[in-house]
């Protein structure tokens, strides 16, 4: 970062497309008026003009640099605002920030990740970064829960994912409708189903406060170890910069120290939850 | 430590003929109080020199209540900061490795640093909440600020701290070296009398790393008996030294102003979705003694508080937090 820098002053990026992902959640692409790289798994401040920014982990590819996608669930004040705006308006970012996953640690080991509602935003960053690592790892499986077959994103993800080689993806939904033909339940019981060598394993929990709670728990009884567990938590994180102390999590600024931590470096504190 | 002198007549003239260049804030008792006031010529002679301690901390002429970070600003006059006590010199080194850490350097903050000049003053005397030697840290300062004060009997001896404390004083020339063995072993005499006072005062109240431990360890129903006094009006971290938590407030044209927040307001973590780690009042409670005691000094080198009693004085639920540690300490 160049020494005279405002750390608080956005780079401006017009969005060029909305698309609709789900009765909750569009996806926003933007393209920054300067090049924007980040790391998977990395969070940026979006801001609307004059009303308000929130932190989101893009989902788009960190490949690419010249836009970005983030996927937006319509759930407080700023991203209400965000899902009236239509293409050609100017929005702000700040970042990227914090610790994204360690994806270069996960070579020749196999991948799963569970992911829950809107945390599949990220994950799906963290796919695209791991399919241009694909021939570096043995295997990544993705389970994935959303509330109802409605709720779920990225629907054509899914059957792109099972063509690549090595990757497999599974669905479950909690409420299934007419016509859902899949799995009905919550995302761990789609850990019966599949396949892994947990000792050469790394596992990934993005979702809901609640559902990584659960997830972690029954990835400890599977016997994976503290370390292998990888979590995105979730927190007010308002400056990005270590600073504002809104995100703190005991002796963790979230924005700076995460948002991706292993379960063995939070699991003392019992606020993780909350 | 290197020591120069000036009569206090002296010194006066030489703060009237810097206020054409600088600006000057000092300690200054009125019917009001002691507080920081920006000073006139005609404030001059009333400046407070070692006596503990204005009302406000020295946080606030580098982390303002409210700025807009984001809209251009012109040069400002270089800033004379006078009659300090340490416990807020040792503050401000926590605001240092927050604002000024390597990965997100705050301008504004390094503009302010670099621009100010710190006289701090050694405490003659102590108030009543003073507890500043309980966390290790003496009632004058000999690092982080430029000069140290003490007015003895007319004569205002400077204590050199900084290189930038050496320069300010060596360009006064009425200002000369002191070497009266005299004049030494009265500052000595002073200190050791406010530091009698200090360790009388607060005989039995645990130390630092010790209060973390117990803090650490307290039961929730320790929490919800002291919090039940509290209103969540936010005095205590306003008046603190070192809590600096802000709020970013968006204006049109992508500004940001920059708010004083704080751990005690409801909603401080409350998410989007709506779950709030500090929902219950007893929870945003013990959150300030955690972070202070517990939190902070995992991640940091300066202390997060600095025992200069503000936060007591400054509660209109009469919460004493060193009653919290002693009780904690039984």
């Amino acid at each position: 970062m160049p020494d005279n820098m405002n750390i608080y002053r956005p780079l401006k990026a017009k969005l060029t497309n909305v698309i609709e992902e789900s009765p909750l959640i569009k996806t926003f692409v933007l393209v920054p008026e300067e090049r924007f790289a980040f790391k998977t798994g990395q969070f940026i401040e979006l801001s609307v003009d004059g009303i308000g920014e929130a932190p989101f982990t893009p989902s788009s590819s960190p490949f690419i640099t010249e836009k970005l996608e983030v996927t937006v669930m319509k759930t407080g004040y700023v991203t209400e605002y965000m899902h009236s705006l239509k293409p050609g308006v100017c929005m702000g970012i700040r970042g990227p920030y914090g610790r994204g996953y360690p994806v270069e640690t996960f070579y020749d080991k196999e991948v799963l990740i569970l992911g829950g509602g809107c945390g599949l935003a990220p994950i799906r960053s963290l796919l695209y970064a791991l399919e241009g690592i694909k021939d570096k790892l043995r295997k990544v499986t993705l389970c994935y829960g959303s509330k109802t077959p409605v709720d779920c994103i990225y629907k054509p993800l899914f059957d792109r994912l099972n063509s690549i080689e090595k990757f497999e993806a599974y669905r479950t939904v909690d409420r299934a409708d007419e016509g859902w033909k899949g799995s009905v339940g919550v995302v761990t019981i789609l850990l019966n189903k599949i396949d892994i060598n947990i000792n050469n394993s790394v596992a990934i929990v993005c979702g809901p406060p609640i559902m990584m709670k659960f997830g972690t728990i029954r990835l400890l009884e599977l016997g994976y170890q503290d370390n292998q567990i990888y979590l995105s938590m979730e927190k007010n994180m308002s400056c990005g910069l270590g600073k504002c102390g809104h995100c703190m999590m005991g002796e963790f600024f979230v924005c700076k120290d995460g948002p991706v931590f292993t379960y063995d470096e939070i699991k003392h504190n019992p606020e993780i939850w909350k | 430590m290197q020591y120069k002198s000036i009569k206090k007549e002296e010194w006066d003239k030489v703060l009237e003929s810097l206020l054409s260049s600088h600006t000057i804030f000092a300690s200054v008792i009125n019917e009001f109080g002691q507080d920081y006031e920006l000073i006139e010529p005609v404030d001059i002679p009333s400046i407070s020199y070692n006596k503990p301690k204005p009302a406000t901390s020295l946080k606030s002429f580098f982390l303002p209540i409210k700025e807009n970070v984001t809209s251009e600003r012109s040069a400002e006059k270089p800033r004379i900061i006078i009659g300090t006590p340490n416990c807020d010199i040792e503050g401000l080194s926590l605001l240092d490795e927050i604002y000024l850490d390597d990965v997100f350097p705050d301008i504004h903050y390094r503009e302010r640093r670099e621009n100010t000049l710190l006289i701090s003053a050694d405490c003659f005397g102590i108030q009543e909440h003073c507890h500043c030697m309980t966390y290790n840290i003496k009632p004058y300062s000999t690092i982080n600020a430029d000069l140290a004060v003490m007015n003895l009997d007319g004569n205002m001896i400077f204590r050199i701290i900084s290189g930038k404390g050496k320069e300010f004083i060596n360009n006064i020339p009425s200002a000369s070296p002191v070497d009266n063995k005299e004049i030494i072993s009265a500052i000595d005499k002073e200190h050791n009398v406010t530091e009698s006072l200090l360790s009388a005062a607060n005989k039995g109240l645990p130390d630092y790393e010790t209060t973390g431990k117990l803090v650490t360890k307290a039961r929730v129903d320790i929490w919800e008996k002291y919090s039940v006094h509290c209103v969540s009006c936010g005095a205590c971290t306003t008046a603190c030294p070192t809590c600096t938590c802000f709020l970013l407030i968006d204006k049109p044209g992508f500004e940001k102003v920059k708010q004083m927040d704080t751990c005690q307001y409801p909603g401080f973590e409350r998410v989007a979705g709506g779950e709030d780690a500090l929902y219950e009042l007893h929870n945003r409670f013990r959150n300030r003694y955690m972070c202070k005691y517990v939190w902070k000094p995992e991640k940091f080198r300066s202390l997060a508080c600095t025992g200069c009693g503000r936060c007591i004085e400054g509660c209109i639920g009469k919460i004493n937090k060193n009653e919290i540690f002693m009780e904690l300490a039984k």
